[in-house]
């Protein structure tokens, strides 16, 4: 009898310091997110400005692939399909019928998450490797129709107008701060998004099938349902992505949004820094954008491949020392700290 | 630990490289010019031959030459002193975002006065845009897609034909071989299924019906096709007296190849450059190729019509290693092109060196092209820059259109 109280009140304690640590990581967040906001403070060149926004944008679509990827474990290296269903939805509707971007974004993300449950029912039958390989067929037939899709301009692609600038239009001239503080947003929404998943059954459902779908069923979590959503909620920010990058560039084709080039980039970000945690994909992005960015502007102009060598050599580096990426290293820190 | 201090070496090397390119990038008071190719990734060499080319312009404008080009003569832009110019490599990836950046990276922090770019029309299409933005004039020397030219943009520049041009030409030759009393009455179109042969096949098709020729076989293939047998039996049958083409390197063998083991024997063939000027095209089946007509923008035996071709291809080949090419030539013009209307802005503010440039007049034997001119429309089109037709005889290519720069009668037909 007392050992039943005990341990009901250890289950409480626990229950209160796992709140305790919740609320405190809304914290820890509410002020990096702070931090960041505070950076065009200090960064006043445009081409800065722009690599911060790039690493803004693929720390959210890292993300947006680690709530997939990353709690459910289901390894999609197709999301590159959604980044594109967002840019074209978002850019047709704009350059075709002038409906605001604002628009595109919710509508692409919409149609992108549909999507991705209609092809969950067939993929998510199949298992580990065998899914991911789905991924990249679906993904690569995709790029292949819009290539051949004359009304959504085929391998031509869409220019955006030039000259309609505001918040309405989404374009802004030589003015990036809006841009950063768009993909700051879209960073901050999806971190909301995986922190309270984290937090929700659904989270703990999805946990339970990344790591043993079998044992999941048998104890009632529904295993495809799971995937199911976690598929669509990935694919709905992935696509808001893919218009607010076709905002961003104002000229989209096919290879430029679509390319397998993009799927890698999504789940990169979030392999490197960290996988299936809240911070991984951030800290990923934060390494490998400003690295390939600023390597391909200073050593790339000479032709010889130095950036892509260096770029090649420290992802090796981290995969070999780190391979739970560079997350755990701030862990171990910490850790060592405590003790 | 061990990580971290890989980590510095990694950071510090990344450093040093930063510094090094920004010291090259200041030093001097030169015209610095931005350029933007694909320097790394599956296009790369088409930016390390552009390299070459491009500095070879730079060479021609900053050292004194006896050629009769623009900016030549004397060592620099006698407009601004004798000042050189300068150019600013930066590397796109054919991706159009990294153009984008790349561009605004060369305007704000290199101070660029104009750029040159960038091969993939894509790209051309995102930097033009930044360039429109900033106020700085885009000149791009090789993107043909024909829709850059008609959004409206002030600053966009361009020294080459576009797509649409190549095959105008190709049909204007036709007429010219109708009015000689040649009897062509019948075309057929063979094309690959990508974005380059069914754009070329739709211009054809259109050009076709408005001067009178019957399509008589409209064949659409799948690029890379393992056989082609079923297609070229349907041509056979067809028979044309024009067999019009697009196809890249490895169909366009294949094609040869069939036609020769089904025993036939095209009466005459022109076809949209690609794959029928490629050098590799003609070392396998050279033999089968003989009286073969294509477009192309540049043929060294003009050199007999535009004796600057000669030096300056023996300047580039001393960098390249190689012969100008279709692209490289028209790279290296665009230069010279922009450092003209520099030299005649006498300044290096950019809606000046834009005002030059819509004002430029070059004549077509002042440049290594066979275009008749250089001169801008109000879009930013140079509406004289005739691409060629050049015949395969003898073992090598003859220019044989337009009669401006042609060193030969062509021979026609090219199977009797």
């Amino acid at each position: 009898m007392t050992e039943l109280t005990l341990s009901r009140a250890e289950t409480k304690s626990v229950a209160s310091s796992i709140a305790e640590m919740r609320r405190f990581e809304i914290l820890k967040a509410l002020a990096i997110f702070a931090l960041v906001a505070a950076l065009p403070i200090i960064v006043h060149d445009v081409y800065l400005q722009n690599v911060l926004i790039l690493t803004l944008m693929f720390a959210a679509l890292s993300q947006s692939w680690n709530i997939l990827g990353g709690y459910c474990g289901q390894i999609s290296l197709g999301n590159a399909l959604y980044f594109g269903i967002g840019a074209y939805v978002t850019s047709m509707l704009f350059v075709g019928f002038s409906i605001t971007p604002w628009l595109g974004l919710g509508l692409g993300g919409v149609l992108a998450a549909v999507l991705a449950v209609v092809l969950g029912y067939p993929c998510f039958r199949l298992k580990g490797h065998y899914f991911s390989i789905a991924t990249i067929v679906i993904a690569e037939i995709g790029l292949l129709l819009v290539h051949n899709w004359d009304y959504a301009g085929a391998a031509l692609g869409i220019q955006w107008p030039v000259g309609q600038d505001g918040w309405t239009t989404l374009q802004f001239a030589r003015n990036k701060i809006p841009y950063f503080y768009l993909a700051l947003g879209l960073f901050v929404v999806t971190w909301f998004v995986t922190f309270f998943i984290e937090g929700s059954r659904w989270g703990y459902w999805w946990r339970a099938v990344r790591d043993n779908p079998e044992a999941a069923r048998s104890l009632g979590v529904e295993v495809f349902r799971s995937k199911i959503a976690a598929a669509a909620v990935s694919a709905f920010f992935t696509a808001v992505g893919g218009g607010f990058y076709a905002a961003f560039v104002g000229y989209i084709d096919p290879d430029s949004v679509m390319s397998f080039r993009f799927s890698l980039l999504f789940a990169l970000p979030a392999v490197l820094g960290g996988i299936g945690t809240l911070w991984g994909p951030a800290v990923g992005a934060a390494v490998l954008i400003p690295l390939t960015e600023i390597l391909r502007s200073y050593a790339g102009g000479s032709g010889n491949g130095l950036d892509l060598i260096i770029y090649g050599g420290l992802v090796m580096l981290v995969a070999l020392a780190k391979p739970d990426g560079l997350l755990s290293l701030f862990q171990l820190m910490g850790r060592g700290r405590s003790t | 630990m061990r990580v971290i201090d890989r980590r510095e070496v990694f950071l510090s090397a990344a450093a040093l490289s930063l510094i090094g390119a920004r010291a090259f990038a200041q030093s001097g008071a030169e015209v610095p010019v931005g350029v933007i190719y694909p320097l790394s990734g599956a296009n790369a060499q088409i930016g390390v031959d552009a390299r070459h080319a491009l500095e070879t312009a730079a060479d021609i404008v900053n050292k004194s030459f006896d050629l009769d080009l623009p900016t030549a003569k004397n060592a620099g832009l006698a407009g601004l002193g004798g000042a050189k110019i300068k150019l600013i490599f930066a590397d796109h990836q054919g991706d159009p975002q990294k153009g984008r950046a790349e561009a605004e990276r060369l305007i704000t922090q290199d101070k660029v006065v104009a750029i040159v770019g960038a091969f993939h029309s894509s790209v051309s299409a995102t930097a033009s845009v930044t360039c429109e933005r900033y106020g700085i004039p885009y000149v791009t020397a090789d993107s043909s897609s024909p829709s850059l030219h008609k959004r409206g943009l002030k600053f966009f520049f361009r020294t080459t034909a576009h797509d649409e041009m190549f095959s105008i030409a190709m049909f204007e030759f036709l007429d010219a071989q109708r009015k000689a009393g040649r009897k062509i009455d019948t075309l057929g179109l063979f094309f690959e299924d990508t974005i380059f042969g069914t754009d070329s096949s739709n211009v054809q098709r259109k050009l076709a019906a408005e001067r009178g020729y019957k399509v008589v076989v409209d064949i659409k293939y799948k690029s890379n096709s393992p056989s082609l047998t079923a297609e070229v039996q349907q041509i056979k049958t067809a028979n044309p007296d024009v067999l019009l083409p697009s196809s890249y390197t490895t169909d366009a063998i294949l094609l040869m190849k069939t036609m020769d083991e089904l025993g036939y024997k095209p009466k005459n063939i022109v076809a949209q450059a690609a794959g029928f000027s490629d050098k590799a095209f003609f070392d396998a089946v050279g033999d089968k190729a003989v009286g073969l007509i294509s477009r192309a923008s540049f043929s060294l035996d003009m050199a007999q019509k535009r004796p600057s071709i000669l030096k300056v291809n023996e300047m580039f080949k001393a960098r390249a290693g190689r012969d100008l090419n279709d692209n490289t030539s028209r790279q290296l013009m665009a230069v010279l092109v922009l450092a003209d209307a520099i030299d005649r802005a006498r300044s290096t503010d950019g809606e000046k060196i834009r005002d030059a440039l819509a004002t430029t007049e070059i004549p077509g034997n002042r440049t290594i092209m066979p275009w008749k001119r250089v001169k801008f429309g109000a879009d930013g089109q140079n509406v004289d820059a005739d691409p060629v037709l050049i015949q395969y005889v003898g073992g090598q290519f003859v220019t044989v259109y337009p009669a401006a720069v042609a060193v030969a009668e062509p021979l026609w037909p090219m199977n009797t």
